[in-house]
Protein backbone atom coordinates (compact mmCIF):
# COMPACT_ATOMS: atom_id res chain seq x y z
CA UNK A 1 0.00 0.00 0.00
CA UNK A 2 3.08 2.57 0.70
CA UNK A 3 4.50 1.59 -2.13
CA UNK A 4 1.80 2.08 -4.55
CA UNK A 5 1.37 5.95 -2.29
CA UNK A 6 4.69 6.81 -3.06
CA UNK A 7 4.44 5.62 -6.62
CA UNK A 8 1.62 7.92 -7.20
CA UNK A 9 3.32 10.51 -4.87
CA UNK A 10 6.54 10.67 -7.05
CA UNK A 11 4.73 10.43 -10.36
CA UNK A 12 2.23 13.61 -9.09
CA UNK A 13 5.31 15.54 -8.32
CA UNK A 14 7.47 14.96 -10.80
CA UNK A 15 4.32 15.40 -13.72
CA UNK A 16 3.57 19.05 -11.50
CA UNK A 17 7.61 19.29 -11.63
CA UNK A 18 7.32 18.64 -15.65
CA UNK A 19 4.22 20.85 -15.94
CA UNK A 20 5.72 23.92 -13.73
CA UNK A 21 9.34 23.52 -16.07
CA UNK A 22 6.99 23.96 -18.99
CA UNK A 23 5.38 26.89 -17.50
CA UNK A 24 8.20 28.97 -17.03
CA UNK A 25 9.74 28.02 -20.07
CA UNK A 26 6.51 29.29 -21.99
CA UNK A 27 6.90 32.53 -19.58
CA UNK A 28 10.80 33.03 -20.64
CA UNK A 29 9.76 32.48 -24.26
CA UNK A 30 6.68 34.91 -24.27
CA UNK A 31 8.91 37.38 -22.42
CA UNK A 32 10.70 38.01 -25.23
CA UNK A 33 7.51 39.05 -27.18
CA UNK A 34 7.66 42.28 -25.22
CA UNK A 35 11.44 43.18 -25.12
CA UNK A 36 12.42 45.60 -28.00
CA UNK A 37 15.72 44.07 -28.78
CA UNK A 38 17.86 46.93 -30.90
CA UNK A 39 19.13 43.80 -32.79
CA UNK A 40 18.15 40.73 -34.72
CA UNK A 41 14.78 41.60 -35.88
CA UNK A 42 15.32 40.94 -39.73
CA UNK A 43 16.45 37.23 -38.80
CA UNK A 44 14.11 36.44 -36.49
CA UNK A 45 11.27 38.10 -38.98
CA UNK A 46 12.55 35.52 -41.37
CA UNK A 47 12.91 32.14 -39.44
CA UNK A 48 9.69 32.89 -38.24
CA UNK A 49 8.45 33.09 -41.80
CA UNK A 50 10.31 29.99 -42.60
CA UNK A 51 8.81 28.33 -39.84
CA UNK A 52 5.15 29.51 -41.37
CA UNK A 53 6.36 28.33 -44.92
CA UNK A 54 7.67 24.63 -42.93
CA UNK A 55 4.45 24.34 -40.99
CA UNK A 56 1.57 26.05 -43.01
CA UNK A 57 2.16 26.11 -46.67
CA UNK A 58 3.84 22.05 -46.63
CA UNK A 59 1.62 20.90 -44.76
CA UNK A 60 -1.34 21.82 -47.12
CA UNK A 61 -0.36 18.92 -49.32
CA UNK A 62 -1.39 16.66 -46.09
CA UNK A 63 -4.82 18.67 -44.71
CA UNK A 64 -6.23 19.82 -47.56
CA UNK A 65 -7.20 15.75 -48.75
CA UNK A 66 -7.55 14.82 -44.63
CA UNK A 67 -10.04 17.62 -44.46
CA UNK A 68 -12.09 16.36 -47.71
CA UNK A 69 -12.14 13.11 -46.63
CA UNK A 70 -13.40 13.76 -43.28
CA UNK A 71 -15.82 16.83 -44.40
CA UNK A 72 -16.66 14.08 -47.47
CA UNK A 73 -17.48 10.77 -44.71
CA UNK A 74 -18.94 13.03 -42.28
CA UNK A 75 -21.59 14.62 -44.91
CA UNK A 76 -22.78 10.77 -46.13
CA UNK A 77 -22.76 9.27 -43.08
CA UNK A 78 -24.77 12.08 -41.18
CA UNK A 79 -26.68 12.62 -43.97
CA UNK A 80 -28.23 9.09 -43.51
CA UNK A 81 -28.78 9.12 -39.65
CA UNK A 82 -30.08 12.83 -39.80
CA UNK A 83 -32.86 14.62 -40.96
CA UNK A 84 -32.34 17.56 -43.37
CA UNK A 85 -32.59 20.45 -40.46
CA UNK A 86 -29.75 18.65 -38.43
CA UNK A 87 -27.33 17.89 -40.95
CA UNK A 88 -26.06 21.45 -40.53
CA UNK A 89 -26.15 21.60 -37.53
CA UNK A 90 -23.91 18.27 -36.69
CA UNK A 91 -21.92 19.44 -39.09
CA UNK A 92 -20.59 22.65 -37.19
CA UNK A 93 -20.66 20.89 -34.10
CA UNK A 94 -18.60 17.89 -34.83
CA UNK A 95 -16.39 19.65 -37.66
CA UNK A 96 -15.68 23.15 -36.90
CA UNK A 97 -15.88 22.70 -32.84
CA UNK A 98 -14.04 19.36 -32.23
CA UNK A 99 -12.76 17.56 -35.10
CA UNK A 100 -10.79 20.18 -37.21
CA UNK A 101 -8.55 21.52 -34.65
CA UNK A 102 -7.51 18.03 -33.30
CA UNK A 103 -7.10 16.79 -36.43
CA UNK A 104 -5.14 20.11 -37.36
CA UNK A 105 -3.02 19.70 -34.23
CA UNK A 106 -1.97 15.97 -35.18
CA UNK A 107 -1.05 16.69 -38.58
CA UNK A 108 1.52 19.31 -36.82
CA UNK A 109 2.01 17.11 -34.36
CA UNK A 110 3.18 14.57 -36.55
CA UNK A 111 4.89 16.86 -39.21
CA UNK A 112 5.95 19.59 -37.07
CA UNK A 113 6.54 19.03 -33.63
CA UNK A 114 8.78 15.65 -34.07
CA UNK A 115 10.80 17.47 -37.07
CA UNK A 116 11.62 20.73 -34.35
CA UNK A 117 11.99 18.26 -31.38
CA UNK A 118 14.64 16.18 -33.76
CA UNK A 119 16.37 19.40 -34.82
CA UNK A 120 16.66 20.74 -31.53
CA UNK A 121 17.96 17.92 -30.02
CA UNK A 122 20.92 16.96 -33.21
CA UNK A 123 21.63 21.30 -32.54
CA UNK A 124 22.07 20.18 -28.44
CA UNK A 125 24.01 17.42 -28.89
CA UNK A 126 26.27 18.75 -32.04
CA UNK A 127 26.85 22.27 -30.08
CA UNK A 128 25.34 24.23 -32.51
CA UNK A 129 23.31 25.41 -29.57
CA UNK A 130 26.53 26.59 -27.97
CA UNK A 131 27.79 28.02 -31.43
CA UNK A 132 24.94 30.47 -31.20
CA UNK A 133 25.68 31.88 -28.14
CA UNK A 134 29.62 32.13 -29.09
CA UNK A 135 27.89 34.37 -31.53
CA UNK A 136 26.73 36.02 -28.85
CA UNK A 137 22.91 35.23 -29.59
CA UNK A 138 20.58 34.42 -26.94
CA UNK A 139 18.78 30.64 -28.31
CA UNK A 140 15.80 31.48 -26.91
CA UNK A 141 15.33 34.74 -29.18
CA UNK A 142 16.66 33.03 -32.20
CA UNK A 143 15.29 29.70 -32.29
CA UNK A 144 12.41 29.91 -30.00
CA UNK A 145 10.55 32.81 -30.26
CA UNK A 146 10.52 32.37 -34.35
CA UNK A 147 9.13 28.76 -33.64
CA UNK A 148 6.03 29.81 -31.00
CA UNK A 149 5.11 32.49 -33.27
CA UNK A 150 5.74 30.50 -36.50
CA UNK A 151 4.20 27.30 -35.25
CA UNK A 152 1.42 28.81 -33.62
CA UNK A 153 0.17 30.88 -36.63
CA UNK A 154 0.32 28.35 -39.29
CA UNK A 155 -1.68 26.47 -36.51
CA UNK A 156 -4.47 29.45 -36.64
CA UNK A 157 -4.25 28.83 -40.28
CA UNK A 158 -4.48 25.21 -41.07
CA UNK A 159 -7.61 25.43 -38.90
CA UNK A 160 -9.45 27.97 -40.80
CA UNK A 161 -8.26 26.02 -43.93
CA UNK A 162 -9.18 22.73 -42.37
CA UNK A 163 -13.02 24.04 -41.78
CA UNK A 164 -13.47 25.78 -45.60
CA UNK A 165 -12.14 22.36 -46.91
CA UNK A 166 -14.22 20.35 -44.68
CA UNK A 167 -17.45 21.91 -45.30
CA UNK A 168 -17.36 23.46 -48.86
CA UNK A 169 -15.11 20.37 -49.98
CA UNK A 170 -16.92 18.16 -48.41
CA UNK A 171 -20.48 19.41 -49.40
CA UNK A 172 -19.24 20.06 -53.12
CA UNK A 173 -17.84 15.91 -53.03
CA UNK A 174 -20.86 14.68 -52.04
CA UNK A 175 -23.18 16.70 -54.27
CA UNK A 176 -20.91 16.10 -57.55
CA UNK A 177 -20.49 12.40 -56.87
CA UNK A 178 -23.52 10.79 -54.78
CA UNK A 179 -27.37 11.43 -54.87
CA UNK A 180 -27.58 12.62 -51.34
CA UNK A 181 -29.62 15.30 -50.86
CA UNK A 182 -27.78 17.86 -49.19
CA UNK A 183 -29.70 20.95 -50.51
CA UNK A 184 -29.10 24.08 -48.12
CA UNK A 185 -26.27 22.42 -46.23
CA UNK A 186 -24.24 25.99 -46.08
CA UNK A 187 -27.06 27.77 -45.38
CA UNK A 188 -27.72 25.48 -42.74
CA UNK A 189 -24.33 25.77 -41.39
CA UNK A 190 -24.67 29.35 -41.83
CA UNK A 191 -27.58 29.71 -39.40
CA UNK A 192 -25.73 26.93 -36.84
CA UNK A 193 -22.61 28.72 -36.69
CA UNK A 194 -22.14 31.34 -34.05
CA UNK A 195 -19.23 34.01 -32.88
CA UNK A 196 -18.57 31.39 -29.73
CA UNK A 197 -17.40 28.49 -32.17
CA UNK A 198 -15.33 30.59 -33.61
CA UNK A 199 -13.88 32.39 -30.80
CA UNK A 200 -13.59 28.77 -28.97
CA UNK A 201 -11.90 27.55 -32.79
CA UNK A 202 -9.43 30.23 -32.29
CA UNK A 203 -8.55 30.07 -28.71
CA UNK A 204 -8.02 26.54 -29.52
CA UNK A 205 -5.64 27.23 -31.98
CA UNK A 206 -3.78 29.47 -30.04
CA UNK A 207 -3.44 27.52 -27.06
CA UNK A 208 -2.46 23.98 -29.48
CA UNK A 209 0.66 26.05 -31.74
CA UNK A 210 2.35 27.44 -27.51
CA UNK A 211 1.32 24.14 -25.68
CA UNK A 212 3.18 21.77 -29.05
CA UNK A 213 5.29 24.33 -29.69
CA UNK A 214 7.29 24.55 -26.11
CA UNK A 215 6.22 20.89 -25.52
CA UNK A 216 8.95 19.82 -28.69
CA UNK A 217 11.06 22.38 -27.66
CA UNK A 218 11.81 21.91 -24.28
CA UNK A 219 11.71 18.44 -24.98
CA UNK A 220 14.41 19.12 -27.52
CA UNK A 221 16.85 21.13 -25.12
CA UNK A 222 16.65 18.65 -22.57
CA UNK A 223 18.57 16.15 -25.09
CA UNK A 224 21.38 16.28 -23.12
CA UNK A 225 24.21 15.49 -24.87
CA UNK A 226 23.11 12.26 -26.10
CA UNK A 227 22.17 11.18 -29.56
CA UNK A 228 20.30 8.07 -28.16
CA UNK A 229 18.21 10.09 -26.52
CA UNK A 230 16.81 11.82 -29.34
CA UNK A 231 14.02 9.15 -30.46
CA UNK A 232 12.87 8.22 -27.13
CA UNK A 233 12.79 11.77 -26.36
CA UNK A 234 10.57 12.54 -29.92
CA UNK A 235 8.20 9.90 -29.17
CA UNK A 236 7.25 11.60 -25.79
CA UNK A 237 6.82 14.52 -27.53
CA UNK A 238 4.37 13.28 -29.68
CA UNK A 239 2.19 11.58 -27.26
CA UNK A 240 2.66 14.26 -24.96
CA UNK A 241 1.54 16.84 -27.34
CA UNK A 242 -1.36 15.14 -28.39
CA UNK A 243 -2.20 14.25 -25.04
CA UNK A 244 -1.88 17.88 -23.61
CA UNK A 245 -3.88 18.79 -26.73
CA UNK A 246 -7.14 17.01 -25.82
CA UNK A 247 -7.06 18.01 -22.83
CA UNK A 248 -6.96 21.60 -23.95
CA UNK A 249 -9.76 20.90 -25.95
CA UNK A 250 -11.98 19.16 -23.30
CA UNK A 251 -11.46 21.67 -21.01
CA UNK A 252 -11.79 24.18 -23.18
CA UNK A 253 -15.45 22.84 -24.79
CA UNK A 254 -16.56 22.81 -21.20
CA UNK A 255 -15.77 26.24 -20.39
CA UNK A 256 -17.64 27.55 -23.86
CA UNK A 257 -20.24 24.95 -24.02
CA UNK A 258 -21.41 23.90 -21.09
CA UNK B 1 43.47 47.08 -18.51
CA UNK B 2 42.95 43.16 -18.14
CA UNK B 3 40.24 41.74 -20.63
CA UNK B 4 39.90 38.47 -18.08
CA UNK B 5 39.83 37.72 -14.95
CA UNK B 6 39.17 34.89 -13.30
CA UNK B 7 39.49 35.48 -9.52
CA UNK B 8 39.37 33.29 -6.84
CA UNK B 9 37.82 30.50 -9.03
CA UNK B 10 37.09 26.99 -8.18
CA UNK B 11 35.78 24.73 -10.89
CA UNK B 12 34.34 21.67 -9.95
CA UNK B 13 35.81 18.30 -11.34
CA UNK B 14 33.87 16.51 -14.37
CA UNK B 15 34.16 12.67 -15.46
CA UNK B 16 38.45 12.14 -15.70
CA UNK B 17 38.64 15.54 -14.87
CA UNK B 18 40.51 16.71 -11.14
CA UNK B 19 38.83 20.37 -11.37
CA UNK B 20 40.82 23.41 -10.32
CA UNK B 21 40.80 25.22 -7.10
CA UNK B 22 41.00 28.45 -5.98
CA UNK B 23 42.93 30.00 -8.43
CA UNK B 24 43.38 33.39 -10.40
CA UNK B 25 43.53 34.68 -13.87
CA UNK B 26 43.96 37.47 -15.82
CA UNK B 27 44.88 38.10 -19.43
CA UNK B 28 45.76 41.69 -21.09
CA UNK B 29 46.32 42.81 -24.52
CA UNK B 30 49.39 41.07 -26.07
CA UNK B 31 49.43 38.01 -23.89
CA UNK B 32 49.99 34.71 -25.29
CA UNK B 33 49.00 32.04 -22.53
CA UNK B 34 50.22 28.49 -23.31
CA UNK B 35 48.33 25.60 -20.77
CA UNK B 36 50.64 23.06 -19.97
CA UNK B 37 48.93 19.73 -18.06
CA UNK B 38 49.03 16.21 -17.28
CA UNK B 39 45.47 15.86 -18.21
CA UNK B 40 43.94 17.13 -21.33
CA UNK B 41 40.23 17.30 -19.33
CA UNK B 42 41.87 19.57 -17.39
CA UNK B 43 43.57 22.23 -19.86
CA UNK B 44 39.65 22.10 -21.75
CA UNK B 45 38.15 22.48 -18.63
CA UNK B 46 40.32 25.84 -17.79
CA UNK B 47 39.50 27.02 -21.33
CA UNK B 48 35.91 26.37 -20.98
CA UNK B 49 35.98 27.92 -18.01
CA UNK B 50 37.80 31.05 -19.64
CA UNK B 51 34.87 31.18 -22.51
CA UNK B 52 32.34 30.95 -19.91
CA UNK B 53 30.94 27.47 -20.92
CA UNK B 54 31.61 26.12 -17.31
CA UNK B 55 30.40 28.49 -14.44
CA UNK B 56 32.61 28.34 -11.12
CA UNK B 57 31.34 26.40 -8.11
CA UNK B 58 32.65 30.02 -6.29
CA UNK B 59 34.71 32.76 -7.54
CA UNK B 60 34.32 36.32 -10.06
CA UNK B 61 34.54 36.18 -13.88
CA UNK B 62 35.38 39.62 -15.09
CA UNK B 63 35.57 40.56 -18.45
CA UNK B 64 36.69 43.72 -18.92
CA UNK B 65 36.26 45.15 -15.92
CA UNK B 66 32.89 44.20 -15.76
CA UNK B 67 31.58 41.29 -13.14
CA UNK B 68 29.57 39.01 -15.12
CA UNK B 69 26.67 36.64 -13.06
CA UNK B 70 27.28 33.16 -14.96
CA UNK B 71 24.02 32.16 -13.03
CA UNK B 72 22.34 33.55 -16.19
CA UNK B 73 23.69 32.41 -19.57
CA UNK B 74 22.50 35.30 -20.77
CA UNK B 75 25.56 37.74 -19.24
CA UNK B 76 27.65 35.95 -20.70
CA UNK B 77 26.56 36.34 -23.89
CA UNK B 78 28.86 39.46 -25.16
CA UNK B 79 32.10 38.00 -23.63
CA UNK B 80 30.83 34.78 -25.52
CA UNK B 81 30.80 37.89 -28.28
CA UNK B 82 34.19 38.84 -28.07
CA UNK B 83 36.12 35.47 -27.54
CA UNK B 84 37.12 33.29 -30.75
CA UNK B 85 36.63 29.83 -29.91
CA UNK B 86 38.57 27.05 -32.17
CA UNK B 87 38.08 23.74 -30.32
CA UNK B 88 37.12 20.44 -30.29
CA UNK B 89 33.39 21.05 -29.68
CA UNK B 90 33.18 23.96 -31.50
CA UNK B 91 30.33 23.54 -35.09
CA UNK B 92 28.66 25.10 -37.69
CA UNK B 93 24.46 25.49 -37.53
CA UNK B 94 23.80 22.56 -39.69
CA UNK B 95 20.41 23.61 -40.85
CA UNK B 96 22.07 26.91 -42.59
CA UNK B 97 24.73 26.90 -45.42
CA UNK B 98 28.51 27.73 -44.72
CA UNK B 99 28.53 31.01 -46.38
CA UNK B 100 25.04 32.14 -43.62
CA UNK B 101 26.79 30.61 -40.96
CA UNK B 102 29.90 32.99 -41.62
CA UNK B 103 27.41 35.96 -41.54
CA UNK B 104 25.03 35.08 -39.03
CA UNK B 105 26.79 36.77 -36.17
CA UNK B 106 26.88 39.80 -38.28
CA UNK B 107 23.37 39.58 -39.91
CA UNK B 108 21.86 39.59 -36.46
CA UNK B 109 23.98 42.25 -34.70
CA UNK B 110 23.74 44.50 -37.51
CA UNK B 111 20.18 43.69 -38.38
CA UNK B 112 20.12 42.87 -42.04
CA UNK B 113 19.89 40.21 -44.17
CA UNK B 114 21.47 41.71 -46.92
CA UNK B 115 24.80 41.30 -46.17
CA UNK B 116 28.08 39.93 -48.31
CA UNK B 117 30.90 38.07 -46.69
CA UNK B 118 33.67 41.00 -45.95
CA UNK B 119 36.91 40.93 -48.01
CA UNK B 120 38.97 39.58 -45.07
CA UNK B 121 36.11 36.45 -44.56
CA UNK B 122 36.34 36.22 -48.39
CA UNK B 123 40.05 35.90 -48.96
CA UNK B 124 40.45 33.47 -45.63
CA UNK B 125 37.49 31.43 -47.78
CA UNK B 126 39.18 31.44 -50.81
CA UNK B 127 43.16 30.61 -48.38
CA UNK B 128 41.29 27.54 -46.67
CA UNK B 129 40.04 26.33 -50.51
CA UNK B 130 36.02 26.60 -49.16
CA UNK B 131 35.23 29.69 -50.99
CA UNK B 132 33.31 27.06 -53.91
CA UNK B 133 31.76 25.72 -50.71
CA UNK B 134 29.84 28.39 -49.60
CA UNK B 135 26.65 27.62 -50.43
CA UNK B 136 26.74 23.86 -49.09
CA UNK B 137 25.07 23.13 -45.80
CA UNK B 138 27.60 21.55 -43.40
CA UNK B 139 26.42 18.00 -43.84
CA UNK B 140 27.44 17.65 -47.29
CA UNK B 141 31.41 18.79 -46.71
CA UNK B 142 33.95 17.15 -45.38
CA UNK B 143 35.01 17.33 -42.03
CA UNK B 144 38.01 18.79 -42.92
CA UNK B 145 36.37 21.66 -44.80
CA UNK B 146 33.55 22.08 -41.27
CA UNK B 147 36.48 23.06 -39.37
CA UNK B 148 38.35 25.09 -41.98
CA UNK B 149 34.51 27.15 -42.14
CA UNK B 150 35.01 27.29 -37.92
CA UNK B 151 38.54 28.55 -37.97
CA UNK B 152 37.12 31.62 -40.48
CA UNK B 153 34.42 32.00 -38.81
CA UNK B 154 36.50 32.40 -35.45
CA UNK B 155 39.04 34.20 -36.91
CA UNK B 156 36.80 36.77 -38.66
CA UNK B 157 34.50 37.94 -35.74
CA UNK B 158 37.24 39.83 -34.92
CA UNK B 159 37.73 38.50 -31.17
CA UNK B 160 39.00 40.75 -27.99
CA UNK B 161 40.54 37.24 -27.08
CA UNK B 162 41.49 33.98 -28.95
CA UNK B 163 40.82 30.60 -27.20
CA UNK B 164 42.04 27.53 -28.81
CA UNK B 165 42.50 23.90 -27.94
CA UNK B 166 45.10 21.86 -29.53
CA UNK B 167 45.06 23.73 -33.30
CA UNK B 168 47.10 21.61 -34.60
CA UNK B 169 44.68 18.66 -34.43
CA UNK B 170 41.63 20.95 -35.32
CA UNK B 171 43.21 22.53 -38.52
CA UNK B 172 44.15 20.84 -41.63
CA UNK B 173 47.76 20.74 -41.52
CA UNK B 174 48.04 21.31 -44.97
CA UNK B 175 46.43 24.54 -44.07
CA UNK B 176 48.18 25.44 -40.79
CA UNK B 177 50.62 27.37 -41.50
CA UNK B 178 48.19 29.84 -43.25
CA UNK B 179 46.30 29.59 -39.52
CA UNK B 180 49.49 30.47 -38.06
CA UNK B 181 50.07 33.41 -40.58
CA UNK B 182 46.75 34.54 -39.59
CA UNK B 183 46.71 34.74 -35.87
CA UNK B 184 50.31 36.29 -35.79
CA UNK B 185 48.73 38.99 -37.71
CA UNK B 186 46.51 39.47 -35.52
CA UNK B 187 48.66 38.70 -31.54
CA UNK B 188 50.82 41.46 -33.66
CA UNK B 189 47.69 44.09 -33.54
CA UNK B 190 47.78 43.12 -29.40
CA UNK B 191 45.18 40.14 -29.61
CA UNK B 192 45.78 38.22 -26.40
CA UNK B 193 45.84 33.86 -26.77
CA UNK B 194 44.95 31.66 -24.45
CA UNK B 195 45.84 27.76 -25.65
CA UNK B 196 46.58 24.38 -25.22
CA UNK B 197 48.76 22.66 -27.81
CA UNK B 198 51.47 19.91 -27.64
CA UNK B 199 52.87 21.32 -30.76
CA UNK B 200 56.47 23.16 -29.31
CA UNK B 201 56.97 25.28 -32.73
CA UNK B 202 53.16 26.66 -31.91
CA UNK B 203 53.86 27.11 -28.27
CA UNK B 204 57.49 28.70 -28.54
CA UNK B 205 55.77 31.12 -31.23
CA UNK B 206 52.63 32.09 -29.61
CA UNK B 207 53.14 31.90 -26.03
CA UNK B 208 54.67 34.90 -23.44
CA UNK B 209 53.46 33.33 -20.63
CA UNK B 210 52.75 30.19 -19.87
CA UNK B 211 50.10 28.08 -17.22
CA UNK B 212 50.64 24.39 -15.56
CA UNK B 213 47.73 22.61 -14.39
CA UNK B 214 48.57 19.38 -12.32
CA UNK B 215 46.27 17.86 -9.37
CA UNK B 216 43.56 20.26 -9.60
CA UNK B 217 45.87 23.49 -8.93
CA UNK B 218 46.85 26.63 -11.29
CA UNK B 219 50.64 27.66 -11.38
CA UNK B 220 52.25 29.63 -13.56
CA UNK B 221 55.67 29.58 -14.93
CA UNK B 222 58.39 31.69 -15.78
CA UNK B 223 58.58 31.59 -19.87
Amino acid sequence: MNTHAGYIGRRALTTAGHFLNLLAFICNILRLIFHRFPTGRALLKKFTLEQIYFTAYQALYVIIPVALLIGSMLIVQIAKVSTQYDLGKIMVLLIVREIAPIVTALIVILRTATAVSIEIGYMQVFHEIEAIEMAGIDPLRIICLPRLVGITAAILCLFVIFNLVAVIGGYLTVWIFTYIPVKNLLGQIETAITFTDILAGTIKALLFGLTITVICLYHGFKANLKITGIPAQTSKVAVECFFSCLVIDVIISILFYL
Amino acid sequence: MQIIELIDYTLEPEGARNGLNDFSFSLSGGDGYAVETDSIDDAVLFLKAVVTWVSPQKGIYRFNGVNIDLDDYRNSLLCKRKIGYIASDAALISNRTVRDNLIFMRCYHEDSLLLTLDDTTAELCRKFDIADKLDRRPGELHPRDIKNAITIRELSKSPDVLVLERPEDFIDHTKFDLFKEAVTAMTRQGLPVVFYSSDRNFINTFSNKKARISKGRLTFLSS
